[in-house]
């Protein structure tokens, strides 16, 4: 029952989740129709808008909100650990973005059969990468609901991450000759939300393994799942401290 | 009373065991790299206890440390010092909370969600069977009358219903101690009075209630169990005037109402003279007889006496002038 509850207020909390997912999926359909794209384009479009944009928008103050109001000094009087409030959450959104991909996948799967173009080839692929994404992406933005107000999580993870993938890719033509690149670069990349990895984890290194999972390397493949299921733990965690440690004050004298 | 002295054992066998203790409790609010200078101590050396079917008023002016109390002992925050346990468990503790029922000064539920829902939704937190869930929004519709806004989304509230809507998510549980902050903000009348007998059911149940308040007559019909803060200390009860047995005697006099009282009554003790009226200061009732035959055997003609119970609100007042 708590569990239920708690999952399910992760998509009635706020009025306009149901209309993200609508204008998601008529995105998507849009794409489809107007661009006729191959399968790696509308892989990455849909990776993108599913795995970056959606969980910003669906997580956008899912803590926030409760503090902002007071609501959290009563949840947080309840006779559970704090840790369930997060986790609860984080699967509510997690099970949304499944739900919403198997929508993505059905609309598609219409579209290419009414239309008869395009490719559907890897698009299971992309699915997996999008929901591992959307989970790495949905767990650091919940995480740091707990410290920032109101629904600036979602905001000040956009720009963090629209600035590390810049300075990222400035560092990376800058240091492309140095010896110790490669070291400094995976510093850089793995603590941080596996846009890359899962991007070629779906889209394929081509003929360059050979067991492989569709078109990556088996042991690659295996890695880049754990790796980002890691990060979600590891991102998940660190809002489960910050939510168990921080004390609320809602009342005024 | 509800004071336990700092370095004093309060009873704790199973009959009288405290549902709240606080020992020596110290708050420093302090900003993060902020200097020594910009710390606010909310709450120093606070010990207090709280016994099944009480209900203690927690008053003082604002800034007091009333609601950093409440605060403290719903877990919400951290004491800097000193310890809380609510049913004998640290207050923070998932078994504390167990057996606590908290209203918030401003109660805010998910808008969408009706009345009904928002029960349930907290019924459910709280870990309740489907069967259990819905006998407590049953009995709650009829304690507080909820039936006409039940069904109602609760973005449509007004504070009055938002207030018994808190009040009956904070009651799902049963809780053996309940915080309220400003409980009566926003109800009409009849709904002041269905709150006042409902915790009066609920004292005679056995539940022990802290309530915040600065509505000081709706709680003298409630307690006389106070707790006076001032510059996050408890101002001592051990006064006999903090008590509540403190009052003014009102003695009108056909004349010589001033030379009746420079003759006969100590300066401090005369609140206002003029040749007809004195108004005495008096700490203990049991005293007035002894004034008035003083008075008449001095040669005052009195006419009538009134004795004056001094009310919660005088007290408060009173208290606050002398310590600032």
């Amino acid at each position: 029952m708590r569990a239920y509850e708690l999952i399910k207020e992760t998509f009635l909390r706020r009025g306009y989740i149901w209309m993200v997912h609508a204008i998601w999926l008529a995105l998507y359909g849009l794409f489809w129709w107007l661009f006729i794209p191959d399968e790696e384009e509308f892989g990455r479009f849909l990776f993108t808008w599913s795995g970056f944009f959606l969980p910003l928008a669906l997580s956008a103050g899912v803590f926030g909100d409760d503090i902002a109001s007071g609501r959290i000094c009563v949840l947080v009087t309840k006779p559970f650990w704090s840790g369930q409030l997060y986790i609860y959450r984080l699967l509510g959104l997690s099970l949304q973005a499944a739900v919403h991909l198997l929508l993505a996948a059905g609309l598609i799967g219409i579209l290419h059969a009414l239309m008869r173009r395009g490719s559907l080839e890897g698009l299971g692929l992309w699915l997996l990468a999008s929901w591992l994404l959307f989970n790495t992406c949905a767990a650091l933005s919940t995480s740091l609901s707990v410290v920032v107000g109101r629904a600036y999580n979602s905001l000040v993870l956009f720009v963090v991450i629209a600035t590390g993938y810049v300075v990222v890719n400035l560092l990376t033509s800058l240091l492309r000759q140095h010896a110790s690149a490669g070291t400094f670069m995976s510093f850089i990349k793995y603590p941080w939300p596996p846009f890359e990895l899962l991007s070629k984890f779906a889209g394929g290194e081509h003929e360059e393994y050979g067991l492989t999972v569709a078109r990556f390397g088996l042991v690659k493949s295996i890695g880049c799942v754990l790796h980002s299921l890691m990060l979600t733990a590891a991102y998940g965690v660190i809002g489960i401290i910050l939510l168990s440690r921080r004390q609320f004050s809602c009342m005024r004298d | 009373m509800v004071l336990v002295q700092p370095n004093q054992e309060s009873a704790c066998s199973e009959g009288t065991r405290a549902v709240v203790e606080c020992r020596q409790l110290t708050k420093v609010y302090k900003k993060l790299l902020a200097r020594r200078t910009r710390t606010v101590c909310a709450l120093r050396e606070v010990s207090l206890s709280v016994h099944r079917g009480q209900i203690v008023g927690l008053i003082g002016p604002n800034g007091a440390g009333k609601s950093t109390l409440l605060n403290l002992i719903a877990g919400l925050i951290l004491p800097t010092e000193g310890a809380v346990t609510v049913c004998g468990h640290p207050a923070r503790s998932v078994r504390a909370r167990d057996g606590l029922g908290y209203m918030p000064e401003h109660p805010a539920f998910l808008g969408g969600y009706s009345a009904r829902a928002t029960l349930q939704y907290h019924g459910a937190l709280l870990g309740l069977s489907r069967e259990a869930i819905a006998r407590q929004v049953d009995k709650s519709v009829q304690q507080l009358q909820m039936q006409e806004f039940i069904d109602r989304p609760c973005c449509d509230f007004s504070q009055g219903m938002k207030q018994r809507l808190a009040l009956a998510t904070a009651l799902m549980n049963d809780p053996q101690l309940l915080l309220l902050d400003e409980p009566s903000n926003g109800l009409d009348p009849v709904g002041i009075i269905q709150l006042r007998d409902l915790l009066k059911q609920l004292r005679q149940a056995g539940t022990a209630i802290v309530i915040s308040s600065h509505r000081l007559g709706e709680l003298e019909k409630l307690t006389s169990d106070y707790i006076f803060m001032h510059r996050g200390r408890i101002i001592t009860l051990a006064d006999q005037a903090a008590t509540g047995q403190a009052g003014r005697l009102r003695v009108e006099l056909v004349s010589n109402g001033r030379h009746v009282a420079e003759a006969l009554l100590p300066a401090s003790q005369v609140l206002e003279v003029s040749d007809t009226e004195l108004v005495i200061a008096v700490n203990d009732p049991a005293d007035v007889p002894d004034i008035v035959a003083n008075l008449a055997k001095g040669g005052a003609r009195i006419t009538s006496v009134l004795w004056q119970k001094e009310d919660i609100e005088e007290v408060f007042v009173r208290l606050c002038q002398e310590r600032t």
